[in-house]
């Protein structure tokens, strides 16, 4: 319980940080939404003239951006970008840092086994990606529900969350994992967003190209993605399958490899 | 009783060299020096007890518990300092030291409060802020704070003024008299000898001898400076056990093991206007054992 109030702490500034970032994102792309939607001009005839890859690139894929949940569904690959990058460099750090600020020399000759810390540092770690989670759901809900003209919006914005969530786990267990493997575990923060961007460049080059789609199991951000959960798509079964799948093996190999592995003192 | 025993203890890097073949024991209520110079294995010895890294081959126990397998259950009773101090940022010191107590389930509040006041350390400074000897302070009574049964310290004095170091030596010494037994490494010759008992001394990542102080005082030289009041012939005290044998003028000097009462006697035959017979400090027995496989 120390441990954990103890990372609690002393991530939440940066919690705060994040949060802040998080609502200013949704908030300047429903601003952004308003602007266009005021304009009058037809936004889906201008969407329509322009080639199939750049719109892939953009992550506008089949949205009707005309609506307010359409637009977000637009938004919504940035918010989850952000989400994972959080998670995963969260989930790095909150395991090598104590390596990292040389404090293991004190923390491991406390009469604490190396499980209970992993234990503390991962339930602390979960609850920051979840306060974060909810501190999107909320301005989400709150600013897309302003500009959507009476349209309901929270089921569609809450299914996204869900697979948002999913994602934030597997990133922090991704981050934490590498952490528990890696010898010197101060690179483990950058390796895990090096493994998001690539997963993620991954996912956008079979959004221009069909024929590689069978790697979309290779990509986490294939997994919930908004054009597939919202407007009643609901999540595919292989895909949570496949998600708890991996957070348990991950999870299980942060215990097992910081369990076996000389600290770095 | 012991309370640290170590078999054959083995760790290896890589290429780098580790510690190899360490045994030895740590008996109930001493003070246990472990000295070698710098890189010779002292701290890798230490976090191998600790199990902040595992051995290659060998084992150790701590109060007859095998240290891996124990591993929390044994640092129950252990204080350890190690010879960096660092801890996080942000922290007051009082903070720090409450954090440090929560993981003992003991009322530690009297204890912190006592050994701030003997150390000197205000509790309510940021441990940003602190030079280097506050820190360390921090550090001692972090490591004493649950009164420990086992004391292990890694390089305790760097960056502690003589005065402070008087006051820590003095509440080691305190603490030793209620019970705790010490491990004490260091490449400070001097603090060994005001403060151990017996001494293992680590060359290379091996033991090259574990003994008492005061024996391994006997075992060795003694130095002896002779003035005469005429010059002497400088084969005069050329006897068996003589080494390093100097003559100059009316001085001679030379280092002798062996049966004391042949020089006497020799001594006894001359005129002698003056005469020194010196105990090596420990530094040269110290230089002794390295020189001698050198």
């Amino acid at each position: 319980m120390n441990i954990f109030l103890k990372e609690m702490k002393s991530h939440r500034k940066s919690l705060i940080f994040w949060s802040i970032g998080m609502f200013l994102m949704v908030a300047s792309g429903m601003v952004k939404y308003e602007s266009l939607a005021s304009s009058g001009q037809p936004m889906n005839d201008m969407l329509a003239g322009m080639p199939k890859s750049m719109l892939a690139v953009l992550g506008i894929g089949d949205f009707d951006i005309s609506t307010a949940t359409g637009y977000y569904g637009l938004l919504f690959i940035y918010l989850l970008l952000m989400a994972t990058i959080h998670a995963a460099m969260l989930g790095a750090t909150i395991i090598a840092k104590e390596e990292r600020d040389k404090t293991s020399e004190f923390l491991f000759v406390k009469p604490v086994s190396r499980n209970r810390v992993i234990t503390a540092k991962l339930l602390s770690a979960f609850l920051n990606i979840l306060l974060l989670n909810l501190v999107t759901f909320v301005s989400s809900v709150g600013l897309v529900g302003k500009f959507s003209n009476g349209e309901v919006v929270t089921k569609d914005i809450a299914i996204t969350m869900v697979g948002m969530f999913i994602l934030q786990l597997l990133f922090m267990v991704i981050g934490s994992s590498l952490a528990a493997i890696k010898k010197k575990s101060e690179s483990a923060a950058s390796l895990a967003t090096g493994v998001l961007l690539l997963t993620y460049v991954i996912s956008v080059a079979i959004d221009l190209n069909e024929n590689i789609e069978s790697l979309k199991y290779l990509t986490p951000f294939k997994y919930f993605e908004a054009k597939n959960v919202m407007f009643g798509g609901g999540f595919e079964f292989i895909f949570v399958l496949l998600s708890c799948v991996l957070i348990a093996v991950l999870t299980l190999a942060t215990f097992l490899f910081y369990k076996k592995r000389d600290l770095n003192v | 009783m012991n309370v640290i025993e170590i078999k054959n203890l083995t760790k290896t890097y890589g290429k780098a060299r580790g510690i190899s073949d360490i045994s030895f024991n740590v008996e109930e209520g001493e003070i246990f020096g472990f000295i070698g110079p710098n890189g010779a294995g002292k701290s890798t010895t230490i976090r191998t007890l600790l199990s902040l890294i595992y051995p290659t081959s060998g084992s150790a126990t701590i109060f007859g518990k095998d240290t891996v397998q124990f591993a929390p259950e044994i640092k129950k009773e252990i204080g350890y300092l190690p010879s960096e101090v660092f801890y996080y940022d942000n922290m007051k010191v009082k903070d720090l030291l409450n954090y440090s107590a929560s993981f003992y389930k003991k009322d530690c509040k009297k204890r912190i409060k006592e050994l701030a006041e003997i150390m000197d350390l205000d509790l309510n400074k940021k441990i940003d802020d602190l030079s280097l000897g506050n820190k360390k302070k921090v550090g001692i009574v972090q490591g004493l704070l649950h009164e420990p049964k086992l004391i292990i310290l890694d390089e305790p004095t760097s960056g502690l003024d003589p005065l402070m170091q008087q006051k820590f030596f003095e509440l080691l010494e305190e603490e030793n008299r209620k019970g705790a037994t010490i491990l004490f490494s260091s490449h400070i010759l001097t603090e060994v000898q005001r403060l151990c008992n017996r001494v293992a001394i680590i060359k290379e990542g091996k033991i090259v001898t574990v003994e008492k102080i005061s024996t391994l005082k006997e075992n060795t030289y003694k130095k002896f400076k002779v003035e005469t009041k005429s010059t002497l012939d400088p084969a005069y005290f050329n006897l068996k056990g003589v080494n390093k044998l100097e003559t100059k003028d009316n001085m001679t000097s030379f280092l002798f093991k062996g049966n004391i009462n042949d020089v006497m006697r020799k001594i006894a035959d001359i005129e002698i206007s003056n005469l020194w017979i010196e105990e090596p400090d420990l530094e040269e027995i110290f230089m002794h054992y390295y020189e001698k496989e050198a």
